[in-house]
């Protein structure tokens, strides 16, 4: 088909048209089509409609508004809760003595003695801190803590056992329970100890949070692309007699998507500035009352902003969800739209 | 040189209908043929398979060399961008201008900005409404609106024209002034097939003349 058609000798000498000469020019440059030109074309093209779909939003700024508010709400619950979950991560870091377990000592072992095992256990891997409490000074917090003064001091002698309090380096509570049973053989350790229930909630507790945090995040991204996807339904409708045209002239199927596709980054990125922006309220509105329920306890908890790594996330989310629903809805519905 | 090839091309619509059956005849390049025949009787189809927007139940189809019936659907955009093709309803864009109408296979193509102009300008200047190029299709006329149909099918230089009743709904003077333009799209050697049951336009123009009945061609007469 690039071959260009015989012309009739008679026609060319008789008549010349303007057209002709214009077509034998035509006929030597269009074998200089070079993959530059091409990718210049192909930019000029997304430039073009980049602009031009942006052009169509901004001529309905209402329904346009509204679609991005509708992914912006979308966004912002998951956002939300993904902010809570990590201030409760924040929160449980400084829990971490409750990972702690006590050795107890054979009650018979002198101080020195004590101590011995305290620098073995600390030669132990896996193990962040160790302190030791003898028996004397556990029966000095004992008594200040409980003001039994008097009963023990009845007592001839100590009852408590020395103690080693243990910092485990990992949190994982598999391999706190093995250390605890490595320890506990330790010669003149009689037992160790962990709080291995409070531990397991704990991590229960987060592991729910981040699997919650998921499903919304699943939930309301399929949220996303349905709104996304209905409202590019609509603008291929409204667009259906171009679109015919233009594949009747040969366009292909990327040519006719494209304009779409940017119709979709336009909504995803518009819902994701609002969503941004409703965060940014929200946590206004709310850090008051935290700050003050916070002080009431003694504490200096402040509600956690998104930051700006965790902007440019939710932005590529929203951006990337945009364009899948585009890029769906307009696949699915351009089948459906073929010449006729 | 044959442009278009036609060898027992069959058409059967949803199993049942024949709407061709064994279709054999060529079109030499440089030709202008008429397609004619009753509503019915596969002048459509006949188009409808060389736009590639249907593929044959039977037989091949070779248009300038190449076998259109086996292009893969990623081929056939760069095929049709071959071919131009006037529609009776001119299936112009009214939210546009006739210079933008115009432009559109040049765009699709990738057209430099200046290319496109210069082009849309020749071919706005051969159909004679250079001056309208900023009007909008509501506000021509059918015949000048089918102009413009015109020349969106030939501004990209198609070695090949196709037309589809591309009279149907003009008077008999439009009609031979639309005529006239397709013939001198000819002279200039472009291939032209068309379609039309406009039987006393057709004689006065002495072309050749391909008769459909029912699906079979049942005269092939040559310009007299």
């Amino acid at each position: 088909m690039s071959q260009k058609p015989r012309r009739r000798p008679a026609s060319n000498e008789t008549r010349r048209p303007a057209p002709d000469t214009d077509k034998s020019r035509r006929g030597a440059r269009s074998h200089q089509i070079t993959f530059e030109s091409r990718s210049r074309a192909w930019r000029r093209h997304h430039g073009q409609m980049a602009v031009d779909s942006l052009q169509r939003l901004r001529r309905r700024p209402l329904s346009s508004l509204m679609t991005m508010m509708a992914i912006a709400i979308a966004m912002v619950l998951p956002a939300s809760l993904w902010l809570a979950l990590g201030s409760a991560q924040l929160l449980d870091s400084n829990l971490d003595d409750s990972a702690r377990m006590t050795l107890y000592l054979n009650p018979a072992l002198s101080e020195s003695q004590a101590m011995d095992i305290t620098d073995q256990v600390r030669g132990e891997r896996d193990i962040a801190s160790t302190e030791l409490i003898t028996a004397a000074a556990g029966l000095e917090s004992f008594q200040q803590r409980l003001g039994m003064n008097d009963a023990l001091a009845m007592m001839d002698n100590n009852p408590l056992p020395a103690t080693i309090l243990v910092q485990p380096r990992s949190r994982d509570p598999k391999a706190a329970q093995a250390l605890a049973e490595r320890l506990g053989k330790i010669d003149g350790v009689t037992d160790a100890r962990l709080d291995m229930a409070w531990l397991e909630r704990l991590r229960q507790l987060s592991e729910l949070g981040r699997r919650v945090v998921l499903a919304f995040g699943v939930l309301f991204a399929l949220g996303v692309l349905l709104v996304v996807g209905n409202t590019i339904r609509l603008a291929v409708e409204s667009r259906r007699q171009e679109i015919e045209v233009v594949t009747l002239i040969g366009a292909t199927h990327a040519f006719v998507r494209r304009p779409f596709l940017y119709v979709g980054v336009w909504y995803g990125l518009g819902g994701g500035i609002l969503a941004l922006i409703l965060l940014t309220l929200g946590r206004g509105w709310l850090s008051a009352p935290i700050d003050m329920l916070a002080s009431g306890f003694g504490s200096h908890f402040t509600l956690p902003g998104i930051g700006f790594g965790g902007s440019v996330l939710l932005l590529i989310c929203s951006t990337m969800l945009g364009l899948v629903g585009a890029w769906i809805a307009v696949s699915r519905h351009l089948a459906d739209i073929s010449p006729r | 040189m044959a442009m278009i090839e036609f060898a027992h091309v069959g058409k059967r619509y949803g199993g049942r209908f024949e709407a061709l059956a064994d279709l054999n005849f060529t079109v030499q390049r440089g030709e202008m043929v008429f397609l004619t025949g009753h509503s019915g009787a596969g002048k459509s189809s006949v188009l409808r398979l060389l736009m590639a927007l249907e593929r044959p139940s039977r037989g091949r189809i070779v248009v300038a060399g190449h076998d259109i019936t086996s292009l893969h659907v990623s081929q056939i955009p760069f095929y049709r961008r071959q071919i131009g093709v006037v529609y009776q309803n001119h299936r112009l864009l009214f939210d546009r201008s006739v210079f933008d109408n115009v432009a559109l296979p040049l765009i699709i193509q990738g057209a430099t900005p200046q290319d496109a102009r210069r082009r849309v300008h020749a071919a706005l200047d051969k159909i004679g409404l250079l001056h309208r190029e900023k009007a909008l299709p509501i506000e021509l006329s059918g015949g000048e609106q089918q102009r413009v149909g015109i020349a969106r099918a030939v501004v990209n230089k198609p070695a090949m024209l196709l037309a589809d009743e591309p009279t149907g709904n003009l008077d008999p003077q439009l009609s031979a002034d639309i005529m006239r333009l397709f013939e001198d799209f000819n002279r200039i050697g472009t291939t032209v097939l068309l379609a039309s049951h406009d039987l006393a336009l057709i004689a006065r123009l002495r072309h050749r003349v391909l008769k459909l009945r029912d699906g079979r061609l049942i005269g092939d007469e040559e310009a007299a």
